[in-house]
């Protein structure tokens, strides 16, 4: 049983996108590698007040991962390399916002979808207590990119400093879009053909001002 | 992508109507998609009818995809923008008169 419900949606909606969306919400609501389950629900909280506009509050949050929260969901494309440093200057180190990166950018996903369908946001899960894992990949290295990757820089990698956000990612990836294996397939075809997938997922970057 | 699969699929596509909304992209269900992320992300007034749009041309199931591919990259976007996805230089060579006619290189932000 999932707590995304799309049965007030227009149209029959594939069993496989809500059972993924449910997993984002247990797995936000639980310990990450830094963050307990509360900092978690905390950190996605701040990031939807950002989005719809309201001013931050006070969330329980270091102020840099209050603010990153906050910019990452409402305004990802004025991050830069400077904004990475100063957070971490400001003692949030790579792997808790390499975390908060993975529950920012899940919520995004979960919250359009609902959005695309014209239902209410679903509420943001009652947090589960427990002790971060402290799991960091001890092989990322600094690169090119604004924080450590394994096996150098790659969307695949990009979390790859935490292990389980990058998982967390991959596993929503194949329900909402294609995996990893199927993007390798120009001509896949599920409800939409793969160039009108192409194109839908073109102008979504170009509204955010995104490269990728 | 979006180029690589209209040529494996033989679609011709006008790939300007990425950034130039005044632009068909020549393919049909084409503007009905491109309307639907427009106003899923910037005016969500209009929702129901640019919904409807793309179900009537395409279908249900284009309209449940469509809605997954948006969420999908409202994520990668913000990891690639959040942990400042560097743009090899085999994807910038062979993008590069793409990268021209559409302006795409505002959009770079890894530096």
């Amino acid at each position: 049983m999932t707590v995304f419900d799309f049965g007030g949606a227009p149209v029959v909606v594939r069993p496989d996108l809500p059972a993924a969306l449910g997993r984002v919400w247990d797995v936000l609501a639980g310990p990450g590698a830094t963050w307990t389950g509360a900092e978690r629900v905390a950190i996605a909280a701040a990031a939807r007040r950002a989005y719809d506009g309201n001013p931050p509050e006070e969330a329980g949050l270091p102020p840099a991962a209050a603010d990153a929260a906050a910019r990452l969901h409402s305004r990802p494309a004025s991050i830069r390399r400077s904004t990475v440093d100063g957070y971490r200057e400001t003692g949030l180190d790579d792997a808790h916002y390499v975390e908060l990166v993975g529950v920012v950018s899940r919520l995004a996903a979960a919250d359009a979808v609902m959005r695309v369908f014209g239902l209410p946001l679903v509420p943001l899960p009652n947090p589960v207590d427990g002790t971060p894992t402290g799991e960091v990949d001890a092989a990322a290295r600094r690169g090119p990119a604004h924080v450590p990757m394994v096996g150098g820089a790659s969307i695949p990698q990009a979390l790859s400093l935490v292990p389980a956000e990058a998982a967390a990612q991959e596993q929503l990836h194949g329900p909402l879009y294609l995996t990893y294996e199927e993007m390798a397939d120009l001509a896949y075809v599920r409800g939409l053909d793969r160039t009108r997938m192409e194109l839908v997922a073109a102008r979504t970057s170009a509204i955010n001002e995104c490269f990728y | 992508m979006l180029r690589a699969s209209a040529a494996a699929t033989d679609q011709p596509i006008d790939l300007r109507a990425v950034t130039d909304r005044s632009i068909d992209p020549g393919i049909s269900g084409g503007s009905e998609l491109l309307r639907l992320v427009d106003v899923a992300l910037v005016a969500s007034h209009e929702l129901e009818a640019a919904r409807q749009a793309v179900v009537a041309t395409l279908g249900p199931e284009a309209l449940v995809d469509a809605a997954g591919v948006i969420g999908t990259f409202e994520m990668m976007n913000r990891i690639a923008d959040g942990t400042g996805m560097p743009v090899g230089r085999g994807a910038l060579a062979r993008t590069e008169d793409l990268r021209q006619e559409l302006d795409l290189d505002r959009f770079r932000h890894d530096r």
